[in-house]
């Protein structure tokens, strides 16, 4: 899916509930084109959250391979699948000091999005090397400058 | 043609009603943008996606809060973390809203509050379904009402042709609804 033009760049009267935000995700949601082609691993096991976060990812040309339990997305990367960014919504339990090193050293970040964003579980997800952190969901306005990051 | 005016009109006003009372907020207008002809139905599918994991949920809560010999309040958060997670992903405000007060019941263990929060919880998912699946049938009427004044206006020229800028006002009134154009082959 290319990113698709706004319906007419300013929202109409009718629609003007959240003007500015609104205008500026518009804007988030055309502005990007990658130069490179990134690859994305989304581990969420709710269907219908990792649906919507690799259609978002895709609609910015951004490959995607979802899986819905651990044991999948630690295979993959133990089997050496390489990828450009991973979105976790859990720790999972290999990915602890080492491993997210080694990872990181490739150039490769980690996104940790959660439903509920206490204290703990934000110091749990920083303290095993995820690079960000956020709350669901998962938008443009945290995405955006990640993949900008990543492409270069 | 009024009627077709008026059914977008419908569409539109109904739209922005949703955004106002707060029933879905950005994250679903920016649902609706990820639409397109190649998935049309996306945000109704996904709909369809959120309303079994809610319904589920809110059973198992029901269930959970029944017991007798003790209310398991981890599964009770588990479940609120779930719906949380889902309907912010999918713009349902009021609904995720619901979920962030019945947490601090449930992290008190309160049954007596827990079950006032269910049963709010429960009145904001059925509202909220009930009017995404009004929406959704308005759009795919005026979806399948473009489609006919489209092959109207096929099989109709040059004999009695269709002001194309009826059509192009249609097309312009179904994307600033939020909705993506049909393609008639």
């Amino acid at each position: 899916m290319a990113p698709t033009s706004a319906s007419g760049d300013q929202p109409s009267d009718k629609d003007n509930w959240d003007n500015g935000r609104l205008a500026r995700r518009q804007q988030l949601l055309t502005e990007i084109v990658l130069r490179n082609k990134l690859t994305t691993l989304v581990f969420d096991g709710d269907t219908m959250c990792r649906v919507l976060e690799q259609v978002l990812l895709r609609s910015y040309g951004v490959q995607t391979q979802g899986v819905d339990n651990g044991r999948d997305a630690i295979a993959l990367i133990a089997f050496g699948a390489k990828f450009n960014l991973i979105i976790i919504k859990k720790i999972l339990p290999i990915m602890n000091g080492l491993e997210a090193d080694s990872l990181n050293g490739s150039g490769c970040k980690i996104l940790g999005v959660t439903a509920c964003s206490g204290e703990s579980e934000r110091q749990a997800f920083l303290a095993i090397g995820v690079d960000v952190f956020i709350e669901k969901p998962l938008d443009p306005e945290h995405l955006v400058p990640i993949l900008r990051e990543l492409d270069g | 043609m009024d009627f077709v005016n008026q059914l977008q009109r419908k569409f539109i006003d109904y739209s922005s009603s949703l955004h106002r009372e707060g029933i879905v907020d950005d994250q679903f207008t920016q649902l609706r943008k990820l639409e397109d002809e190649n998935s049309p139905h996306f945000v109704m599918e996904v709909a369809s996606l959120f309303f079994e994991d809610c319904e589920k949920l809110i059973n198992n809560m029901a269930i959970a809060l029944e017991q007798k010999q003790g209310v398991d309040f981890k599964q009770i958060d588990e479940c609120i973390h779930q719906l949380k997670g889902s309907s912010s992903s999918i713009g349902a405000m009021r609904v995720k809203n619901a979920c962030i007060a019945f947490r601090s019941f449930s992290g008190a263990q309160n049954r007596e509050g827990c079950l006032r929060c269910l049963q709010q919880l429960s009145h904001e998912y059925s509202l909220l379904k009930n009017k995404l699946q009004t929406l959704f049938r308005v759009s795919v009427a005026s979806r399948c009402l473009y489609v006919c004044l489209v092959i109207f206006c096929r099989e109709n020229e040059p004999a009695e042709p269709f002001p194309d800028v009826l059509v192009f006002q249609l097309e312009k009134q179904i994307v600033a609804a939020g909705g993506s154009i049909p393609r008639v082959h």
